[in-house]
């Protein structure tokens, strides 16, 4: 049925492989537990999707870039010790400059190692990964950071705060998948990132500057761990060490789930958007349920999967490979 | 070639350390898990060095696997090389570590096994255990939520990561005492919070949704009972509702200190460092050591806990 619908052209929406996916799982959920679709509910998954998510917008443009960034996890960590620690420090008017420029010289290593000198992407952000680790138990000396003063800082508003009854860590997410999504569909900037990442030759004789465009994608994936951090760090008002270990393998599933082409040029913000709210919304739902976590790992990844493949049947407008 | 200049390096490095050890003191090789990944750890191993300092028959040799399997397996291997009297070992995996401790014995060389216990195919080749009793501890967290709901209620368990052996224990512990002591305290559900804060406060979100009324939380830290507590006040919830912990860290005595959390289990690594380094003297010493020693965990609640030291961790 939905085969021959995709034969046909059909409405537009059967070519969203992913939107489709999504809406099924939605109502599938939504049968099994009165509590899913409630708007209390709702709002909270949006919330708690927030720091993968922001994450995750920086990823897709590194990856519709044609490289991986596998650093996101240790630099969360890095970005939020370094706020929560300096926050009692400094205060936060000047703790959070300092960790942003602090986070985008990371970035800036990122982007001088795979951009300028063209090293491979999953090796210098694999090598990141630990290297940025070591970096903050250095920093830290092990030791786990809390903010003292708790309820009395500004800086709670990141996390905590609301405006007109949504929290501020949905507004921070929202307006930057929308900015980032005008700034790869409108821009020329973006346009070089598509270009760069489905044919790096091509587009250098095209006269692209591949290397300062590249460097740029790993400024904004640090741009956005940093402003994850301050959601994570004013949400929990301390860090562990390692607080963001792991989350770089959430951010890359929440974008491949998104449909983002792993060889590059080809990705969407706002689908990376739905992709981090599907597993966001999946880890909720089958607590809701009362399932045992096993179950959520493996609904999690069957559901990337069948996602996965519903996209690539609503791109070559049928279900098996022709090839088969 | 290589493996000749690595075999004369290794007798060389030997040599060199057997002579500089004089007569009477003894040579303790220490592996640990990963320090510096937490303060328990990190203050573990300052703990631990700060023992052997102090006493002057004593020489250790520190190492840190740093996590890493592998790592861990080739210090034994280095140690046994190196001819140590004893060994103590923080095993990174309880079951990958057995057959390395099964050399060590097999070299003549006691293994002590700290914090987190070997599996139980190790256990022939270890000379003791030296650690915290997990179970015990989710018994002590499961009686003082009893205490503090009147034997009933409804409650939420959230547990440590998935597999380790420190949050199988305690929920086992806390699980089957609960059973036995109050019938009438219901468990809601049981869902991991990874031994991380933030993860924490995600599942409590999620069961505020779920239940309309819970009565009390147990945390298998209390990292994570703070992050459920957080969690609470954000919904408004959070007044009336009982939180208790295991491993009291600072931020958990802070909010006992507040009146916001009831209650936690006091674990303190430089016990437990010096426990192990204790332990393995006495192995040495040739006095008769029990397989498993426990150093004592107490209870640590808003009544209590001006008698404690506020955790460094």
């Amino acid at each position: 049925m939905l085969l021959n619908r995709l034969k046909a052209g059909g409405p537009a929406i059967a070519k969203q492989g992913i939107l489709v996916a999504f809406i099924l799982f939605m109502i599938v959920f939504s049968l099994m537990s009165d509590r899913f679709l409630t708007p209390d509910n709702v709002m909270s998954v949006f919330r708690q999707s927030a720091i993968i998510g922001v994450m995750a917008l920086g990823v897709t443009i590194v990856v519709i870039g044609g490289n991986l960034d596998l650093s996101v996890g240790s630099m969360l960590s890095f970005a939020t010790v370094l706020v929560v620690d300096l926050h009692d420090k400094v205060g936060p008017e000047l703790a959070i400059p300092i960790m942003v420029l602090a986070t985008l010289c990371l970035g800036a290593i990122n982007g001088f190692l795979i951009g300028i000198l063209r090293l491979n992407s999953l090796i210098v952000t694999l090598g990141m990964l630990s290297a940025i680790q070591g970096l903050v138990l250095i920093y830290s000396g092990g030791q786990n950071v809390d903010i003292v003063d708790q309820r009395g800082t500004w800086f709670a508003i990141f996390g905590r705060g609301s405006i007109l009854g949504i929290a501020a860590p949905i507004i921070i997410f929202g307006l930057l998948a929308i900015i980032f999504h005008v700034i790869m569909t409108t821009t020329p900037f973006g346009r070089k990132v598509y270009a760069v990442g489905g044919n790096p030759t091509a587009s250098v004789f095209s006269g692209i500057p591949r290397s300062r465009i590249v460097f740029t994608t790993y400024l904004i994936s640090a741009l956005c761990v940093a402003v994850a951090a301050i959601i994570l760090g004013s949400r929990v008002m301390g860090s562990q060490n390692n607080v963001g270990q792991g989350y770089e393998l959430q951010v890359l599933a929440a974008v491949i789930l998104g449909g983002t082409s792993l060889l590059g040029g080809a990705g969407s913000i706002l689908k990376t958007v739905l992709g981090v709210l599907m597993l966001a919304f999946i880890q909720n739902g089958l607590i809701l349920m009362g399932q045992p976590y096993y179950t959520q790992w493996l609904v999690t990844w069957a559901v990337i999967i069948v996602a996965v493949w519903l996209d690539v049947a609503a791109k070559r407008g049928r279900l098996f490979s022709p090839i088969a | 070639m290589n493996k000749t200049m690595r075999i004369l390096l290794a007798s060389c490095g030997t040599l060199a350390l057997a002579t500089a050890a004089s007569a009477d003191t003894v040579r303790i090789g220490i592996t640990q898990n990963n320090v510096g990944i937490d303060s328990y750890q990190t203050t573990y191993e300052r703990a631990f060095i700060a023992a052997a300092e102090a006493n002057p028959d004593v020489e250790v040799i520190v190492l840190d696997a740093g996590g890493d399997v592998a790592r861990q397996i080739s210090q034994m291997q280095d140690l046994i090389q190196q001819q140590v009297d004893a060994i103590i070992i923080w095993p990174t995996d309880g079951q990958a570590l057995v057959p390395a401790v099964r050399n060590a014995h097999n070299a003549g060389i006691p293994v002590v096994v700290t914090n987190s216990n070997i599996a139980e195919a190790g256990m022939d080749f270890i000379a003791a255990f030296s650690g915290p009793n997990n179970i015990q501890q989710g018994i002590y967290s499961a009686e003082m939520m009893c205490d503090a709901l009147g034997g009933e209620g409804q409650i939420v368990q959230i547990t440590g990561m998935p597999g380790y052996t420190t949050a199988i224990e305690r929920q086992q512990g806390f699980d089957e005492r609960l059973a036995e002591m109050c019938p009438d305290v219901t468990q809601l559900d049981i869902q991991p919070g990874d031994w991380n804060r933030e993860r924490a406060q995600r599942t409590m979100e999620t069961f505020l949704t779920r239940f309309d009324n819970i009565d009390g939380v147990y945390s298998g830290d209390d990292n994570m009972g703070v992050g459920a507590l957080n969690a609470a006040i954000d919904a408004g919830r959070a007044e009336g509702m009982v939180f208790i912990g295991a491993t009291n860290f600072a931020v958990g005595y802070d909010a006992m200190a507040r009146g916001e959390y009831w209650g936690s289990v006091y674990q303190s690594p430089v016990d437990d460092a010096e426990a192990a380094l204790q332990t393995a003297l006495d192995v040495l010493a040739g006095e008769d050591v029990p397989k498993l020693n426990y150093f004592d965990t107490p209870k640590i609640t808003q009544d209590n806990m001006e008698e404690f030291d506020r955790p460094v961790f």
